[in-house]
C-alpha cells in the first residue's frame, strides 16, 4: 500500500488558546479553522474537545482524536477501503477521504496526500578533507534565522497491546518495522516513505492509551538547536534533549505541551528501503541516545566576583 | 552553605489561584513551584513521580490544569491534588508530589529553608 505518512494530526483540547499559541511559537503557520501548517502543508488541527466535528475520544481521554495519513493515489485509497472493510466499518467522508479505527481504537483518516513538494536547501557544513559545502565568505551561524518546521515527521502512540497494534499496521496497511525496543515497541514506516519511522508505539497500561508525542522535521541539527533554543526562550519547558537518537539517528528535543503529550523538534533521520534488516535493543539511556545535552538556561557561571569576607 | 534561608517572593506577587516556579539553587531551571489558594500556599518539587526529574509545567509557571483546580504534569497528563500533592489521575496514580515546607513571615513573605530543598532534591 502506497501510504506516504501522516498528513495531519487532529486534537480536541482543553484550552484552545494555549494550544494555538503553542503551535504558533513552535513555528507552524495558522491558516484558519484551527489548522497549523508546516512548510509542505502537513499540519496539526486544534479544536475544542467538545467540537461536534471530532471523532469520539478514546476511553483514556487522550486529546489526539485522529491521525490522517496521506496516500499516493485513489488506487491506494480503494485498496485500503477494500482491505479494512473486511472486518470493520470504513466511512467515506464528503471530501473523499476514508475514516476507520485501527485495532486499538485510534481513529485514522486516509486521503490523497496534501503534501507539497519542497524545494529547499539542506543545511551545510564544512568538513576538513571534504569539499566545502559553504562557499568562501558565506557564514553558517545567523542569530536572526527563524527555523520553520518543514514536514510532519512522526507520531508516537501509547498502546495497550503492542503486538496486536503492530500486526495491524504491518499486515493490513503494509508498514515495515525498521527497528524495535525489546518489550516496548516497534518503529514503523509505511511503504511509500523512506523515513526510519513515521509511527512508533509503546506498550503501556490501557488507561494511558493515546499520543506520547508528535514532531516535525527541521532542516538539520543547527536548525533544531536554534529552534529549540528560541522555543525555550519563550518559556516552554524541556522534557528531554537536545540530543541524538540511535535508532533513526534523528536529533531530538522534546518539550512539555498543553496537548497532553510531548511535542518534539527532530532533524536528520535515517532513510531506509526494503533491504534494511530490523535491529532490536533493550531500552535504556545507552540505547536511546548517542549523546544528550541537558538544556539549561544558565550555561556558564557568571556574576560578580565573590564578596570579600 | 552560605544562605540558609531563601526568600521566594511576597504573597502579593503571587495572584490567588496561580502557580509559579523558582530556582533558588541557581540550577538554570525551576526546581520547585508554589501554588496559592487564598491564604494557603503549597510548595512542591518540580518533578513528576511518574518519571523522577521530569519537569511538569508546559510553559514557565504553568503548573495548573486549565480550570486551575488541580496541579498538572504536562508530560503525560497526570493530575494532582493541590492540597496534598496526591496523584488523582494519570500514570502515577497512588504516588504523590514531594512537598516542601514554606514559611510565611508576618509581612507575608514566603521563605524556604535551603536544606529542605537540597535534601528533597537528592532523594529524586
Amino acid at each position: 500500500m502506497n501510504i506516504i505518512g501522516p498528513d495531519t494530526l487532529v486534537f480536541g483540547v482543553e484550552n484552545v488558546n494555549d494550544c494555538e499559541q503553542y503551535l504558533k511559537d513552535y513555528g507552524l503557520e495558522p491558516v484558519g479553522s484551527g489548522v497549523f501548517e508546516a512548510l509542505d502543508g502537513t499540519s496539526v488541527i486544534v479544536l475544542a474537545k467538545d467540537d461536534a466535528s471530532l471523532p469520539p475520544a478514546l476511553e483514556s481521554g487522550s486529546m489526539l482524536r485522529k491521525t490522517v495519513y496521506g496516500v499516493a493515489d485513489q488506487a491506494t485509497l480503494d485498496a485500503i477501503k477494500e482491505e479494512l472493510s473486511t472486518d470493520r466499518e470504513v466511512s467515506t467522508l464528503p471530501d473523499g477521504s476514508l475514516e476507520a479505527c485501527d485495532d486499538q481504537g485510534f481513529c485514522l483518516g486516509f486521503q490523497i496526500t496534501i503534501r507539497k513538494q519542497l524545494n529547499l536547501p539542506a543545511e551545510t557544513v564544512n568538513s576538513p578533507g571534504a569539499p566545502p559545502q559553504r562557499p568562501l565568505n558565506v557564514i553558517g551561524a545567523d542569530p536572526k534565522s527563524n527555523p520553520l518546521p518543514r514536514t510532519l515527521s512522526h507520531v508516537v502512540y501509547f498502546v495497550p497491546d503492542v503486538a496486536k497494534a503492530e500486526a495491524f499496521y504491518v499486515e493490513r496497511l503494509g508498514f515495515f518495522c525498521t527497528d524495535r525496543f525489546t518489550g516496548l515497541g516497534p518503529f514503523l514506516r509505511p511503504a511509500g516513505c523512506q523515513d526510519h519511522h513515521t509511527l512508533f508505539m509503546i506498550q503501556t497500561p490501557a488507561f494511558l492509551q493515546g499520543c506520547e508525542h508528535f514532531t516535525f522535521h527541521l532542516a538539520g541539527p543547527t536548525e533544531l538547536l536554534q529552534a529549540g533554543t528560541q522555543f525555550s526562550e519563550k518559556g516552554y519547558e524541556t522534557f528531554w534533549g537536545p540530543g541524538r537518537h540511535i535508532f533513526g539517528s534523528n536529533w531530538f528535543w522534546y518539550f512539555n505541551s498543553p496537548f497532553g503529550c510531548h511535542v518534539e523538534y527532530d532533524a536528520d533521520m535515517d532513510i531506509h528501503d526494503d533491504k534494511w534488516q530490523e535491529r532490536e535493543a533493550p531500552v535504556n539511556a545507552d540505547t536511546t541516545q548517542i549523546f544528550h545535552f541537558l538544556a539549561r538556561d544558565k550555561w556558564f557561571p557568571s556574576g560578580p566576583p565573590p564578596a570579600k569576607k | 552553605m552560605s544562605a540558609k534561608v531563601v526568600k521566594l517572593c511576597n504573597m502579593d506577587q503571587l495572584a490567588d489561584g496561580t502557580s509559579r516556579g523558582f530556582d533558588p539553587l541557581g540550577e538554570g531551571r525551576d526546581t520547585l513551584f508554589i501554588v496559592r489558594r487564598g491564604k494557603v500556599v503549597k510548595a512542591y518539587i518540580n518533578s513528576c513521580p511518574h518519571w523522577h526529574g521530569a519537569p511538569m509545567a508546559w510553559r514557565k509557571d504553568a503548573y495548573l490544569t486549565s480550570d486551575k483546580k488541580r496541579i498538572a504534569c504536562y508530560g503525560h497528563e497526570a493530575e494532582f491534588d493541590i492540597e496534598n500533592g496526591e496523584c488523582l489521575s494519570g500514570p502515577c496514580l497512588g504516588q504523590s508530589l514531594t512537598a516542601l515546607p514554606i514559611h510565611v513571615s508576618l509581612n507575608n513573605t514566603l521563605y524556604l529553608l535551603l536544606k529542605d530543598l537540597q535534601h528533597k532534591n537528592t532523594l529524586l
